[in-house]
């Protein structure tokens, strides 16, 4: 292939060559011809008109080689056909003419080159110039593209999220720039254009724009972000609940250009959290009731258990009134009396603010709790309803137990619910009525809390159902306790679980997470 | 034990020492009904459980009982039962918190020489002890 190409400029060169000088001679044979012909028809000689037009032609066409060849050709036809007679002298002149003109036509082909050469670098230019062009319009295309993909991106992830992106100047300034989403949020037209700020501020309840102008103000004055929660009162009346955040943007000497910031409509998160909030307040109303109906049935051990310090309270004080009152009063006696009235009434209001707490309504408390400290105060305020069943309650509980992050109300409810179940589980039972409370380190960071009994047990084929609401083995119960029993387990990230215990009775397990900051 | 126990007491329940026992399983009613009746010049010795009083033989000293009703295990009407029943009848005085009718009646009925309601008066309770060490 190389070899061809090699081989065959040679022969377009000589071509070329051929072609080039042939012009010439061709041109200057045909002023000749033109000459004789003229001179046959006996008009005047024309040749050195024709001879330089030939070499003009030749000049022009075929290059400087060429058209000087035309030059001499054309002067030596001159002196051997036409003035072959004249004088060396005049030939000369006549030789000037040619050279001359073959001179003057060197240049004007010269400068036509330079031109041709000229015109084709520029061409070239150009050429270069429009490729890069087409090369940045092409990217700039493509970035367009990109960009309008981006913003497509970026106005989906704005609606979905709910968030509106703005850009404002401060005041007397305008919005400068408004996303799609704020137009949703805010409840303006799109087709209307930015709107302006004042605006926005009239979409803002009326009872917020007070707060949210001096939020803005002083932001604006200490060049510094602001955040705010706000209700927007659409055109419809309906309220929606937005929070905006700003962020100043500062010149490199410190004045304040303009704020960027978002919008977030909140609407949907509060309404899920005002639902969470109120199904919480149902369920602590639910386990208040389940607690109050537990406590109802424990009215009388709980007064039986706030009569024995008031017993011991009522023997002392008369002990130490007859320690006085005796001939020969003996007030060190009195005294001891007295000291032992203050302990057993102190002992008694201690009953009866357990009862309290217990029976109180409020908001579920998270904290560090001793969990052995709330299984021994149930067993006070239960050992009564135990003796009056002459169930025996053992304990078997870890001194070296962690601390759980619960709250002691609602974790004593699940115990007292699971302590009267075992009561009322062995209260028809003849054989050995026994409790057993245990507490130790479960699997992983937790602590596992367990109430066996020697009662009748539970249904083999029951054994989860027990915890579904109105689900109960009882004649007196509803089937709710051990169900929000278990609902509260879960709620602080614990389970409650049952077997039957051997060789006869129920356990029932439950566990509480041990806080990470907890020391073991 | 009880078949041992019964043997003594049918032979030795007379009660000549006046030794006043109290049976109650909350500590405070016990510590301080002792200190009571000490102030009023008895001597007692008390007992968290009718199982305990039992298995201590001083029922056979025992001029005058004092118990609760309502314990874990043997209540105090059963105690008064199996006293009855190994015919070492000792002037019983019950103090409950749950006293109803029925119960009194049941109580009084089997030889209780009084039937106190928590809280009760010192008074009534130093009569009762005094009458019941003087029978």
């Amino acid at each position: 292939m190389n070899s061809l190409v090699e081989t065959k400029r040679p022969v377009a060169t000589a071509w070329s060559f051929a072609l080039r000088y042939g012009l010439a001679l061709l041109s200057v044979s045909a002023a000749l011809g033109s000459s004789l012909a003229f001179m046959d028809f006996h008009l005047p000689q024309p040749f050195g008109a024709f001879a330089l037009s030939a070499i003009a032609l030749t000049f022009w066409y075929a290059g400087t080689g060429p058209g000087i060849l035309s030059a001499v050709l054309s002067s030596l036809i001159r002196d051997y056909f036409f003035e072959a007679g004249i004088r060396a002298g005049s030939r000369v002149i006549y030789d000037l003419v040619f050279l001359v003109f073959a001179l003057l036509m060197m240049r004007v082909v010269r400068g036509r080159l330079d031109l041709e050469q000229r015109v084709a670098e520029r061409t070239a230019e150009l050429t270069r110039l429009n490729d890069h062009l087409k090369l940045e319009i092409e990217k700039q295309n493509q970035i367009e593209a990109e960009l309008r993909l981006s913003e497509a991106y970026l106005a989906e992830a704005q609606r979905m999220s709910h968030t509106g992106s703005w850009a404002w100047s401060p005041p007397p300034g305008d919005i400068r720039y408004w996303s799609e989403e704020c137009f949703r949020v805010q409840g303006f037209d799109p087709k209307d254009g930015q709107p302006p700020y004042e605006a926005f501020f009239q979409t803002i309840h009326p009872d917020d724009r007070a707060q949210i102008a001096e939020v803005i103000d002083s932001a604006v004055r200490n060049k510094e972000d602001f955040k705010f929660d706000y209700r927007i009162v659409l055109p419809t009346g309906e309220i929606r609940y937005a929070q905006s955040v700003g962020h100043p943007s500062l010149s490199p000497s410190g004045d304040l250009i303009e704020y960027v910031g978002t919008i977030i409509d909140v609407t949907e998160r509060r309404q899920a959290e005002e639902e969470r909030e109120r199904l919480r307040e149902a369920h602590a109303d639910l386990a208040h009731v389940s607690r109050m109906t537990t406590m109802g049935e424990l009215t009388a051990s709980l007064a039986h258990e706030v009569n024995q310090p008031i017993t011991a309270v009522v023997n002392g004080a008369s002990t130490a009134v007859r320690w006085l009152t005796r001939e020969e009063p003996d007030i060190a006696e009195a005294r001891e009396a007295a000291l032992g009235v203050v302990r057993n009434a102190k002992r008694a209001a201690d009953i009866i603010s357990r009862i309290r707490s217990i029976s109180k309504k409020g908001e579920s408390k998270r904290q560090s709790v001793d969990v052995n400290e709330l299984i021994r105060e149930m067993i006070t305020l239960l050992r009564n309803e135990a003796n009056r069943y002459s169930v025996a309650i053992r304990t078997d509980l870890d001194a070296d137990l962690p601390q759980a992050m619960a709250d002691s109300v609602q974790v004593q409810q699940v115990m007292m619910n699971l302590i009267m179940n075992s009561i009322d589980a062995m209260k028809e039972v003849d054989q050995l009525r026994e409790l057993t409370i245990t507490s130790q380190r479960g699997e992983g960071r937790h602590l596992l809390i367990s109430a066996s009994d020697t009662g009748k047990g539970l249904p083999e084929h029951q054994m989860d159902q027990i915890f579904d609401a109105f689900f109960t083995t009882k004649t007196h119960g509803i089937g709710l306790g051990l169900r929000i029993s278990r609902s509260i387990i879960e709620s602080h990230g614990g389970r409650l679980w049952a077997a039957n215990n051997a060789p006869r009775g129920a356990i029932f397990y439950f566990t509480l997470p041990i806080p990470v900051e907890a020391r073991d | 034990m009880f078949a041992s126990e019964r043997i003594v007491s049918a032979m030795s329940c007379h009660k000549e020492n006046k030794l006043v026992a109290i049976v109650d399983d909350d500590d405070s009613v016990r510590v301080t009904l002792q200190e009571l009746l000490r102030s009023a010049g008895f001597s007692s010795q008390a007992f968290e459980s009718a199982e305990k009083f039992l298995g201590s033989g001083q029922q056979l000293e025992t001029a005058c009982l004092i118990t609760d009703i309502r314990m874990p295990g043997m209540s105090g009407l059963e105690l008064q039962a199996r006293l009855n029943a190994e015919r070492c009848k000792i002037p019983t005085i019950f103090i409950t918190a749950h006293g109803d009718e029925e119960m009194r009646f049941r109580a009084l009925r089997e030889g209780a020489v009084e039937f106190l309601s928590k809280p009760f008066d010192d008074e009534v309770l130093v009569e009762s002890v005094r009458a019941a060490l003087e029978r």
